[in-house]
């Protein structure tokens, strides 16, 4: 501000200047601008964060299915479907997608081949390089005998563009790198990186095979009528196995995923922002004590309310502007921080922030600013000029009543704009309210037995715990925060550990660490007879077929659920399963694997009904119970399945309980073999393969590229790395909740600061050594952070436990350990944050102190 | 005029100068005694105040009058709790009577709301507390100027450095309160207090939270620049020495006012007390 303009301006608009530029430099609004840049950089770099992964996966809206629309299906689109696009005069490009292992030497490489007509892509760009310098340029067509590949093929096969891959039987030349893939979106979550080739190679590689996961994709394009015209034509046609989707259902579909996760993110960020919030309320609070003397001078001297309110406004304003400001830049830092940790596993190139994670920032900080600071300002204002005579009253406790009303909404329109969800908001609120007020008993209740305690104890300890007890009320807010704080770190720990306990345990020594699939008639015997002689675990094999449950007792089954482009391919796996529940009377919704076994697989359990004799030649099918039940099927009841052109019908004669979480073969229905003969199949083995003998599997089954092999030690491993990332994202989170905790302690014992001052005057005077009162000092934040470590570890069992049997479906554990590390953490870390907060005002000379305060 | 301080200043100095101050004085007294015949300041009438407690009334101010005219020194005494700093504060217009009649420039206080009487504060009335009450986020500088500010005057910064430069504090400008002593502080309120010149001045045990010889040189300070700036002075002490100084003693005794001391002592026990203080 110019020295012209100030000179020029109102008296409270100088006055205002000059009050917010001495106190900035003195420091005296460092926790309220903390407070405010705190919670805004939170919400931005939250927001900005999960905006920049959205992005990511959404950009180029249009060109994520690489076409207007797409059909895709476990099997080939029927030939009808074909002549009625091409008589709308649609244009067309084929995709088939298969995970499958690619060799070069030695090395192999689990990847998903895409092989492509040469129509494709239909919109969007495919562009790739054919050398790692080159710009990218077009893909127009992939030659017969080459293959594009991602980058990272090149690194993890240890081959150069130019040098070979076998997928299959067949080798191809690697003829580039690709750089953009238009339909991308979908490929997120495949565990291999995407290998291109021409469609009419995959005959082949011998990939195709019975029983094999493969997923067909037709994409269609033209004119926006014509497409139309044949989505109508076709929609009422498709069955539950084919999935027909545009790039908007598409996009919702992954949208919602996304949604899910960063609910679930939000959470923990949502009680980051509360926090922050009360950091703001408090300093606020002490803010309009501290200004209170101020003011009734300026009043005394004549200034008239609006001079004071425009003073005030003037500067809360620029306060508040200037931490916004900050908040805006230091939430932009964070983000980048996120970005760059995750960035090996999203290309965030093109992503471009808009103007939303800027939008929901600033109105935090305001709301913070405005909601939080309303009433200590409103009650500022109108501090009386008679004050100056009267005395200050420091510390008056906060009081409840409906001012509270505006903090409390102020929070909810904040969750609200977090999360944009109603319920969540509403339950945190209420939720929380509850939480504090059971926290602010219960400690209350251990504060109150601590004093007891401390009468018994040493001089240092029965000063700090009476002290303790006597601040109970602004304890008990950063009691809270803390408590919450150290809750949340102890409940990321335990549960990170406790899963990765609970997966090792499902990982005995002879349990299978390799699944190995698509494996034809002719290979069953050589793999048998390589086990044995490899003195190799196995649980046999077990032919595999695709099929569909397509009625239950002559009743047609319907799809209620369409879960089409999930790219969902069909396993005998229980976690797939379990993603695709159905609801109402209704089909599986999905192809089924089925198998044939004439013994009770182990892990089963006959629950009703009786497993059938081996040489009983009448088709039946055992049925697991889940599934029996989600689909209402009982015992004797007729199931028809379609497999191929094939249909059969068979009555259920057994239901069967299944250990899903072995790691064994397991199956929704298992077949005699007189219900399935003649029905071509693979056949599916789960292998033990120790360490030492990985090599020699390898390299003999490198004689068989057709096997896909899934090492689940190595998919273990990536399970846990992804587990590590998450939990680095949500201690990110965490670190910015204890920021906030201890932004509020701090808050907490400046606002008491005046008090203390008063007190340790006291105690100075009637002779208290210095040792005494530092202790005192440390003993009763050490309690405070002990007391909320304790709270922490209840709350953290507690929500352990339904986390564990509820949501994880484990086995619930006590973690008594972690008791002592909640304890002595909070202890220690608030016991330095106290102290530190404290550390100016213990290192006073009692004359300055005494003076100071009488 | 000669200043009742330097009088002070001088008092190692031989009789026959103290003969002419003495003179002085009588001159200067013949003034005050002329001016208080010709302009009333400050009057309160029938004045009361009292507070409700649960079951009953308490009676802070029994029914008062008094007259202040301008110019006129003034020190309101008496012990703890007899009501002397809640007259204060209704001749200061902090606060209402709960009956009676308060006039301070003819300004009609007890019909005033706030606001008014804000006013009336920023255009006639200076203050000097017991605490200093500075800002202490502002420089000692900025809080001399406060009311100059408040009451519009142009130059606040010049008048704000002269009036430093006149309670010897200069260089100390630019120094926030925390960095000044006791005594500084109140020199710097002193100047606050003064630089509006306003009509009248309200000193709240002005030397209360100071140390004996300290308390001495801010009521030199404090009567030579009410001398010079030709203010009222209106001062609440338990300090007698200090309200020796005043030209006139009202003594407030459970909220009953008592006029204590006025100009019908005699010089020489006035001087004599003076020397004392």
């Amino acid at each position: 501000m110019s020295e012209l303009t100030v000179k020029s301006s109102p008296a409270w608009f100088k006055q205002s200047l000059r009050l917010l530029h001495h106190e900035f430099r003195r420091g005296e609004l460092t926790i309220i601008f903390l407070a405010i840049v705190l919670a805004v950089g939170t919400v931005f770099s939250l927001t900005g964060f999960t905006e920049q992964i959205k992005q990511a996966i959404m950009s180029n809206s249009a060109n994520t299915i690489a076409a207007d629309r797409v059909f895709g299906a476990n099997r080939k689109i029927p030939v009808e479907f074909l002549e009625k696009s091409e008589d709308l005069s649609l244009k067309l490009a084929s995709k088939i997608l298969i995970d499958s292992m690619v060799f070069a030497g030695d090395n192999m490489l689990l990847s998903e081949l895409d092989a492509v007509s040469d129509s494709y892509p239909l919109r969007g760009k495919f562009m790739g390089k054919t050398s790692l310098s080159q710009t990218p340029v077009s893909i127009e067509t992939i030659k017969r005998g080459t293959a594009w590949v991602e980058e990272s093929v090149l690194a993890r096969l240890d081959v150069k563009i130019g040098g070979t891959v076998e997928v299959g039987v067949l080798p191809l030349t690697i003829a580039g790198v690709i750089t953009e893939i238009p339909d991308r979106s979908y490929r997120m979550f495949v565990a291999g990186p995407a290998i291109f080739l021409n469609i009419e190679d995959i005959a082949d590689t011998d990939l195709i095979q019975p029983g094999s996961r493969v997923y067909y994709q037709y994409l269609f394009a033209g004119e926006q009528d014509n497409v139309e015209t044949f989505e109508k034509w076709l929609k009422p046609q498709l069955n539950d196995t084919q999935n027909w989707y545009d790039a908007k259902s598409a996009q919702s579909r992954l949208s919602n995923v996304l949604d899910r996760s960063e609910k679930f993110l939000s959470l923990a960020s949502m009680l980051g922002i509360v926090l922050a919030a009360v950091a703001v309320a408090v300093a606020s609070r002490r803010y309009g004590q501290r200004h209170q003397p101020m003011v009734a001078v300026f009043k005394a001297l004549g200034a008239s309310k609006s001079h004071v309110q425009k003073l005030y406004m003037l500067h809360w304003g620029l306060l508040s502007l200037i931490s916004i400001c900050v908040g805006l830049v230091v939430g932009y830092l964070l983000m980048l921080v996120g970005v760059s940790a995750i960035e090996n596993y999203l290309s965030l190139d093109e992503s471009q922030l808009s103007f939303n994670p800027f939008f929901t920032a600033i109105i935090t900080g305001v709301l913070c600013a405005v909601a939080f600071a309303i009433h200590p300002i409103t009650e500022l204002i109108s501090t009386k000029p008679l004050d100056v005579i009267r005395g200050f009253s420091q510390n008056v406790l906060p009081k409840f009543g409906w001012h509270q009303l505006i903090p409390l909404l102020a929070l909810f329109a904040l969750l609200m704009l977090f999360s944009r969800d109603l319920m969540m908001s509403l339950s945190l609120l209420l939720g929380g309210i509850l939480v504090s007020v059971i926290l602010l008993f219960l400690g209350r209740l251990i504060m109150g037995a601590g004093r007891t305690a401390g009468s018994k104890a040493g001089k240092s300890w029965h000063l700090a715990l009476a002290n303790l007890k006597r601040r109970a009320n602004e304890n008990s807010v950063q009691l809270v925060s803390f408590t919450i704080a150290i809750q949340l770190l102890l409940l990321i720990t335990v549960m990170k550990s406790s899963i990765i306990e609970e997966w090792q345990s499902q990982f005995p020594e002879n349990t299978p660490n390799h699944y190995l699939l698509n494996i034809t008639a002719d290979e069953v015997q050589p793999l048998k007879a390589f086990a044995e002689e490899l003195n190799i675990d196995n649980q046999g094999f077990y032919s595999i077929f695709l099929g569909r449950l397509s009625a239950i007792n002559n009743e047609k089954t319907i799809s209620i659920e369409d879960d089409s482009a999930n790219n969902e391919r069909d396993t005998a796996d229980k976690d797939e399963n379990k993603e695709e529940k159905p609801k109402g009377r209704k089909g599986a919704g999905r192809e089924l694997s089925l198998t044939w076994q004439s013994q009770l697989p182990i892990e089963n359990e006959i629950v009703e009904g009786k497993w059938w004799q081996e040489h009983d030649d009448t088709p039946q099918v055992s049925m697991e119970s889940g599934m029996a039940e989600r689909l209402e099927v009982k015992l004797g009841d007729k199931l028809t399945f379609t497999i191929g052109s094939d249909e059969f019908t068979v009555p259920v004669t057994s239901i069967r309980d299944v250990n899903w979480k072995s790691r064994q073969l397991n199956f929704i229905m298992i077949f005699n073999q007189t219900a399935i003969k003649n029905i071509e199949s693979t056949s599916i083995s789960a292998w033990m393969v120790p360490d030492e003998k990985k090599k020699q599997v390898y390299r003999f089954l490198s004689d068989y590229p057709t096997i896909s092999i899934m090492d689940f030690g190595s998919i273990m491993k990536q399970l846990m790395n992804m587990i590590d990332q998450v939990s680095i994202a949500i201690e990110l989170i965490l670190v910015l909740v204890i920021l906030a905790g201890s932004l509020v302690l701090v808050a907490q014992v400046q606002a008491s600061m005046e008090e203390r001052e008063r007190e340790l005057a006291i105690l100075r005077t009637l002779g208290a050594k210095g040792s005494l009162l530092r202790n005192s000092v440390l003993f009763e934040f050490i309690a405070l952070g002990g007391v909320a470590g304790l709270m922490a570890s209840i709350a953290m069992e507690i929500a352990v436990y339904f986390l564990q049997t509820q949501v994880f479906e484990m086995t619930a554990s006590f973690h008594f350990s972690y008791w002592l590390v909640g304890i002595g953490a909070g202890a220690a870390f608030v016991g330095i944050m106290g102290m530190l907060s404290c550390w100016r005002l213990l290192n006073l000379s009692s004359v300055t102190l005494i003076r100071r305060t009488m | 005029m000669v200043c009742l301080d330097m009088l002070l200043a001088n008092d190692e100095e031989e009789v026959v100068v103290n003969v002419i101050k003495l003179k002085n004085i009588k001159i200067k007294m013949g003034c005050l005694f002329m001016k208080s015949d010709s302009e009333i300041i400050l009057k309160i009438s029938a004045l009361t105040k009292s507070v409700q407690l649960e079951d009953k009334t308490l009676e802070l101010l029994q029914p008062i009058d008094l007259t202040v005219n301008s110019g006129e020194t003034l020190a309101i005494v008496g012990s703890s709790g007899s009501g002397k700093t809640t007259l204060l504060s209704i001749l200061a217009g902090l606060d209402l009577p709960t009956s009676g009649e308060v006039y301070l420039k003819n300004h009609p206080l007890h019909q005033f709301n706030e606001e008014q009487r804000s006013q009336v504060r920023a255009n006639h009335v200076g203050f000097i507390f017991q605490q200093f009450l500075l800002i202490s986020s502002l420089t000692a500088l900025e809080n001399v100027m406060l009311p100059a500010e408040l009451a519009n005057l142009p130059d606040a910064k010049e008048l704000g450095l002269a009036l430093l430069e006149q309670v010897g504090l200069a260089e100390r400008a630019e120094h926030y309160p925390s960095q000044l002593s006791g005594g500084e502080q109140q020199r710097v309120a002193i100047a606050r207090a003064f630089i509006t010149k306003p009509d009248v001045l309200f000193a709240d045990e002005p030397t209360g939270n100071l140390d004996t010889k300290t308390g001495i040189h801010i009521a030199d300070l404090l009567f030579e620049l009410n001398e010079k700036l030709d203010t009222t002075l209106i001062l609440v002490t338990h300090d007698p020495k200090l309200a020796m100084r005043c030209q006139r003693q009202v003594e407030m005794d459970s909220g009953v006012l008592q006029e204590k001391y006025t100009q019908t002592k005699s010089t020489n026990e006035f001087i004599a007390d003076m020397k004392v203080g």
